[in-house]
């Protein structure tokens, strides 16, 4: 009973997150989408520019692309070599696929840790970006990006290692 | 040694931007520079401004394969092109070369226009065989047109390398018209030689149907010239041009037309930004490599090694040839441009190849390696949409893979096809 019920809360609690997610998503592109429409047709018909928005939509694109590569990282649909793998016996695929999310993990949250070093180091230092804004407000998404990567991986290998030991049907 | 057990990794089915990670990471960590550096490399997507193009035009993509727009765009080239022989084998060319380059080489053309050019195709008469061939071949055709998403991400790779030889996208753009169309039409070629009895078309198409047709897709037609001229004519900044083509398109089949249902709305941009992503993830990450590449001269020793084996230009092409095709079955177009342009660039440029003709060839062969066998990703889609076996399509598309063969060499060793049409400063 008590096991379904955290069951149940782990599942809503992830179709809530991945909710939040898709609705980023939807809206950093409409915005940008908007955006970029504006600026074209301040400059063209009024011969006027909004200085923040060129710098701004370049920083919607670096969170646009991260926030797109953790939302491929929940089905596992990141780009990578398929040839060998569809070759191989279910279970050494099921064994590879172990160790390639194990791998996966590891180099995400490197690239997490050393990354989030430098934003606490931008925090220090007071740097700024944009219009005044403290440039850490921009780039965590990159630490943030990669830690919750190496989580959804995690997540995977958890999964191939219970089908591994035959608890529940590959994924 | 350490790259070795990397392509293992990477052949085991890794993630590639962790594969490439992996390899920035351990240049850095040996050339002992802190690995903080990596926030700084990824953060360079935020200093490349025509990138926000890629989002834009893959929405649109998305969006335009969803609408009925593929249906309209095959029934007015039919209805300009049916007294041609060979005429709707030349309307499918055309219609996969145009779709390909605004949804940029992604497997989209296969599944949006397969499903109408391949019975229209047996109802015009046409063998089973070529049907399946042109239809898997012609899924990639058309990545050398502007705006494809290809040629966009070369000029981004190619800017990023600090090359004497400015690469322009412009140039780019304007490099790829007329290889491309000898693509199109040595394949124009092959389809009429198909039919060398022109079939009448059961009913000629009269005036009023062919107005009828058009007026159908009024609201699509401006676009292809909007943009292309746009672009061409410089008007327009590729980015620009992307945001108008997003607005529109979004504005036309969500608002006007209807066919997309908002509900569909935000799972369409879900799917197209994971697309996104997966691209620019690698790029961020080969970003770093790059750079680590290039202080460390890789590129540099690498032209030494090689340079001591090839001495011709010519002989190098032939190289690059072959392993371009190889590259081409194993990586899609988009990681294979972003890890290996920055290496093989300035090794062709030492070479005396002109960057912006390196760059049409690189693509030129990929565009074959989308359904070389045995492993091309097209055959397996192709397979999948139509479900045959993906022997069949080997054979299926064998003639039309010589042909395009035969014109990715004369578009390597015929420079001038590419650079005629760059303003000459």
């Amino acid at each position: 009973m008590a096991a379904s019920n955290s069951a149940g809360l782990t599942t809503r609690s992830l179709k809530l997150i991945h909710r939040l997610e898709d609705s980023l998503l939807v809206g950093l592109l409409l915005a940008m989408l908007f955006l970029a429409v504006a600026q074209i047709l301040l400059r063209n018909l009024l011969d006027v520019g909004l200085v923040w928005a060129d710098p701004l939509l370049r920083i919607m694109l670096l969170w646009l692309g991260l926030l797109g590569a953790l939302a491929a990282s929940r089905d596992n649909k990141h780009i990578s070599i398929d040839i060998l793998t569809r070759l191989l016996p279910a279970r050494v695929r099921l064994l590879s696929h172990c160790f390639t999310a194990l791998f996966t993990v590891c180099i995400s949250g490197l690239i997490a840790y050393h990354s989030g070093r430098f934003v606490v180091a931008e925090f220090e230092a007071h740097a700024t970006a944009v219009m005044g804004v403290p440039a850490w407000c921009f780039e965590i998404i990159i630490p943030l990006a990669f830690a919750l990567i190496a989580l959804r991986y995690l997540l995977h290998f958890g999964l191939h290692v219970s089908a591994l030991r035959g608890k529940t049907a590959p994924p | 040694m350490k790259m070795l057990i990397l392509l293992i990794i990477a052949l085991l089915g890794a993630p590639l931007f962790t594969v490439i990670g992996a390899s920035a990471l351990l240049g850095f960590s040996n050339g002992g520079i802190d690995l903080q550096v990596m926030a700084i490399e990824i953060y360079r997507l935020a200093e490349t401004p025509v990138l926000i193009a890629i989002p834009l035009f893959t929405f649109a993509g998305y969006l335009l394969g969803e609408s009925r727009a593929p249906h309209r765009l095959v029934s007015v080239s039919n209805a300009l092109l049916n007294w041609l022989p060979g005429g709707l084998a030349i309307v499918a060319l055309l219609s996969c070369a145009l779709f390909t380059a605004f949804t940029g080489a992604s497997g989209v053309t296969i599944v949006a226009l397969g499903a109408l050019l391949y019975p229209a195709l047996k109802e015009a008469g046409y063998g089973d065989r070529f049907n399946l061939g042109l239809i898997t071949s012609s899924g990639s055709l058309g990545l050398l047109f502007a705006p494809a998403l290809p040629l966009i991400l070369y000029g981004v790779v190619a800017q990023q390398l600090g090359l004497k030889q400015p690469v322009s996208i412009d140039d780019l753009f304007r490099a790829g018209i007329l290889p491309g169309l000898l693509m199109l039409t040595l394949l124009a070629l092959w389809s009429m030689w198909q039919k060398r009895i022109p079939l009448r078309p059961a009913v000629k198409t009269s005036w009023r149907e062919t107005l009828q047709t058009l007026r159908e897709s009024a609201w699509e037609l401006p676009l292809p010239f909007v943009v292309l001229g746009g672009i061409y004519s410089g008007y327009f900044a590729v980015s620009e041009a992307a945001a108008i083509t997003a607005l529109y398109v979004l504005i036309v089949e969500v608002l006007i037309r209807r066919e997309v249902p908002l509900a569909n709305l935000a799972r369409i941009i879900r799917e197209a930004m994971v697309m996104v992503g997966g691209i620019l993830i690698i790029l961020a990450l080969s970003l770093a490599l790059t750079n680590y590449l290039v202080d460390t001269e890789v590129p540099t020793r690498l032209f030494a090694a090689i340079s001591s084996h090839i001495d011709s230009k010519w002989t190098f092409l032939m190289a690059l040839n072959v392993f371009l095709l190889l590259l081409g079955m194993m990586l899609d177009i988009f990681s294979a441009l972003v890890i290996v342009v920055p290496i093989i660039l300035p090794i062709a440029i030492s070479y005396g190849i002109n960057p912006v003709h390196l760059g049409i060839i690189f693509l030129a062969n990929m565009q074959i390696g989308y359904f070389t066998p045995p492993v091309g990703m097209n055959l397996f889609i192709a397979s999948y949409r139509f479900e045959r076996p993906v022997m069949e399509l080997y054979r299926a598309t064998l003639p039309f893979f010589f042909i395009l063969l035969a014109a990715v060499l004369i578009i390597t060793y015929w420079p001038a096809l590419s650079l005629v049409l760059l303003d000459k400063k």
